[in-house]
């Protein structure tokens, strides 16, 4: 099975069915709403009569199409998501478990924080990808230590801090020192 | 002919050298790794090695991202055997007889029988590369502005309607995808689009750091987000390649190539409906269907060929037309244009040579599958016990280099992140990556298409069906579409009768049994 999360819809009980339909609705309705905008975007453009150019060579024009179609089809994922028994308020919706949103939540949040204020900020790459990968692997890895009534000792910080300086270190001399790859 | 036999020959003997070889064991190594690793795509690491190569001379550069396609997509069968999670959607095929085989203790042989298949099939979808390359090539140069407009369409429909398991879904992201590619710089008046005054945005996004984002960064935070380990299966027997089993099955093996190499052809196709496709042929004209997914070597043989042989399919209408057949490739030739070559019919003219120097290196890939097939099995299998929580994080940080190091900007990055936590909760509620990469990709090409033949035209929608290849481009697209329209399918159901069910079954890609 593919790490995708593919829904067949027909597989699954009634009521995680109903929960599927509802968040298709409103992904319907997001994609209708979207492409909408789109089409306005596209409308609005600028048609360049001052530079007198052919008017089939709009820049607005595939946007437009495109627009278009994403209304359709965003139509047609709603019309079927409420045939299916989705609903925008009542029914089943989908719910993440708590730890499992608080997981992704650190996750993102590692990522984000690496990304807007360790990189291209002047720190050495080296130095940023140590302290990343280091903080990764000790708050990742702290929730499975606490579950087992524990928490992370010495030796697993100290080999963290190890994977992290040997990461930031061999990719710095791989890209930068072997390739002559410029990183950030 | 001769003339073709002498460029490859000579193309061969350039690559004959230290470096070259050591280029290419390497990039397939590293290819074999990324493929064994569960989720991480090929797609990912032909982006990250495309940066890492940027300053090689082309030939090596494009060698070593040849091998790391080939070594992949190879590499992916081992998790599929061992583990019953495919290393790379191409292997998805290959779970249910390899995990069955593995099951009962003779996951060794599986393994063998991967290797023989996969490098049989590499070599016969080599074999098309070099006979059907050219010809095509000659035929595109007919190709006009409306031919170019409904090959883009059809790409990006194909896809959207084949990849994933609804197609409407799939569409939106072809439409996504062809949207993104319209933002910055249009192509006739360098007019900006949907910049909306930031003047980073005038660039475009970036077609690398799109799909690093898409494929590498999602797949991350799906792998952290569900961190279930999963347990190993032990390899007690032999796996040497099983070449016996390959003249057992010659059967399944050539067809297999064959449908291999013409859903390679399929521009948008990926290399998964390659191997179900050869998957399901095998199990409707097999004596032993009974097997199928409970440890059919048949099976194992006809998704392993099918998934490889597709590979130099797919890089036919790269080279040829300028259409990526797939994901990986698309990646593939935009790391072609990085290093000055333009793929398409005028590539015939300007690089005579470079469409067989491409079949030594797919050759050579071939290969250098085989050794490791030979020599690395057991060793490469310490990288599936490193932890989630420790290889994750240093993946990403290859993606923070992959997406920055072609132009050098940091909005490459930014653009990587956006497009990668959105890819990921997207494909939490089943919208697949591999339509809105073609959309991003054939963007360009359908608008310039579409206004340059509606100049030529004067506006008139005419040329677009009455020119013959434009027609036959139009009717295959439109048919595509209203194929997943209920009445429309029932009547074809009707009209075609048994003869089409091997198709749709392998289009359904079930072939009667569930893969996991």
């Amino acid at each position: 099975m593919s790490s995708s999360g593919d829904i067949a819809w027909v597989d699954l009980p009634p009521v995680e069915a109903r929960a599927v339909a509802a968040s298709e609705l409103r992904g319907g309705l997001a994609w209708t709403v979207f492409g909408i905008a789109v089409l306005a975007l596209s409308w609005r453009m600028d048609r360049l009569e001052a530079q007198h150019i052919n008017p089939y060579t709009v820049p607005g024009l595939l946007p437009g199409l495109l627009g278009i179609v994403t209304i359709l089809l965003g139509g047609l994922l709603a019309l079927r998501s409420w045939r299916r028994g989705g609903r925008l308020v009542r029914g089943p919706q989908f719910a993440t478990s708590g730890e499992s949103a608080r997981r992704l939540a650190l996750v993102i949040g590692l990522i984000v924080a690496y990304t807007v204020v360790l990189l291209g900020r002047g720190l050495p790459f080296w130095l940023g990808a140590t302290i990343y990968v280091t903080a990764s692997i000790v708050l990742l890895q702290a929730p499975q230590r606490a579950a087992e009534g524990r928490g992370l000792t010495l030796r697993e910080m100290a080999v963290a801090l190890a994977i992290g300086l040997a990461s930031g270190w061999i990719i710095t001399w791989v890209f930068q020192d072997a390739f002559l790859v410029r990183l950030p | 002919m001769f003339s073709g036999l002498a460029d490859f020959g000579n193309a061969w003997l350039g690559f004959m050298n230290p470096t070259s070889i050591a280029l290419g064991l390497g990039g397939a190594l590293l290819g074999i790794i990324v493929g064994i690793l569960p989720g991480l795509s090929a797609t990912l690491v032909i982006a990250l090695l495309t940066t890492i190569t940027i300053k090689l001379p082309a030939n090596n550069a494009i060698l070593v991202l040849i091998c790391s396609y080939v070594g992949a997509l190879y590499g992916g069968s081992r998790t599929a055997i061992l583990l019953n999670i495919p290393g790379t959607a191409a292997n998805a095929a290959s779970c249910a007889d390899g995990y069955a085989l593995a099951q009962r203790g003779e996951a060794g042989r599986a393994i063998g029988i991967a290797t023989s298949g996969a490098f049989t099939g590499t070599l016969f979808g080599v074999l098309c590369l070099a006979a059907f390359t050219p010809s095509l090539a000659e035929v595109a140069l007919a190709f006009g502005a409306f031919e170019f407009f409904w090959l883009a369409l059809f790409g990006v429909a194909l896809s959207g309607s084949i990849v994933g398991d609804d197609p409407i879904k799939g569409w939106l992201m072809g439409a996504l995808g062809l949207l993104v590619a319209q933002i910055g710089q249009e192509g006739l008046y360098a007019y900006d689009r949907f910049t909306f005054g930031w003047d980073e945005l005038a660039g475009g996004i970036s077609l690398i750091p799109a799909l690093v984002g898409a494929f590498g960064l999602a797949e991350v935070l799906t792998a952290l987000a569900d961190p279930v380990e999963k347990k190993l299966v032990q390899v007690k027997d032999s796996v040497l390649p099983r070449f016996r089993e390959v003249f057992q099955y010659w059967r399944t093996v050539i067809r297999s190539g064959v449908i291999g190499v013409l859903t390679g052809l399929l521009p948008g196709v990926g290399e998964d409906s390659g191997a179900w496709m050869s998957y399901a042929a095998a199990k409707a004209v097999s004596k032993e269907k009974h097997l199928f997914g409970k440890g059919s070597i048949d099976g194992l043989m006809a998704a392993e060929t099918g998934d490889m042989a597709s590979i130099p399919g797919h890089i036919i209408p790269c080279l040829a037309l300028g259409i990526p057949g797939s994901a990986p490739s698309a990646v593939l030739m935009a790391a072609m244009i990085i290093h000055g070559i333009q793929p398409g019919p005028m590539m015939m003219i300007s690089h005579p040579h470079f469409v067989y120097e491409v079949v030594a290196m797919t050759s050579l890939a071939t290969v250098t599958i085989l050794i490791f097939g030979l020599f690395l099995v057991r060793p490469l299998l310490v990288i599936l016990k490193i932890r989630r929580t420790v290889l994750m994080p240093i993946i990403f940080l290859l993606c923070t280099v992959g997406a920055f190091a072609t132009a050098s900007r940091l909005f490459d990055v930014y653009a990587m992140l956006v497009i990668g936590i959105g890819a990921f909760f997207l494909r939490r509620r089943g919208y697949q990556m591999a339509p809105f990469v073609l959309g991003l990709v054939l963007g360009p090409l359908l608008d310039k298409s579409l206004r340059r033949g509606l100049v030529l035209s004067d506006g008139s929608l005419a040329p677009f069906f009455t020119r013959p290849i434009s027609l036959a481009f139009a009717v295959v697209t439109i048919f595509a579409i209203l194929l997943y329209v209920p009445a429309f399918k029932a009547a074809v159901r009707r009209a075609t009768g048994s003869a089409g069910k091997v198709f749709r079954s392998a289009l359904g890609r079930r072939g009667g049994e569930d893969a996991a």
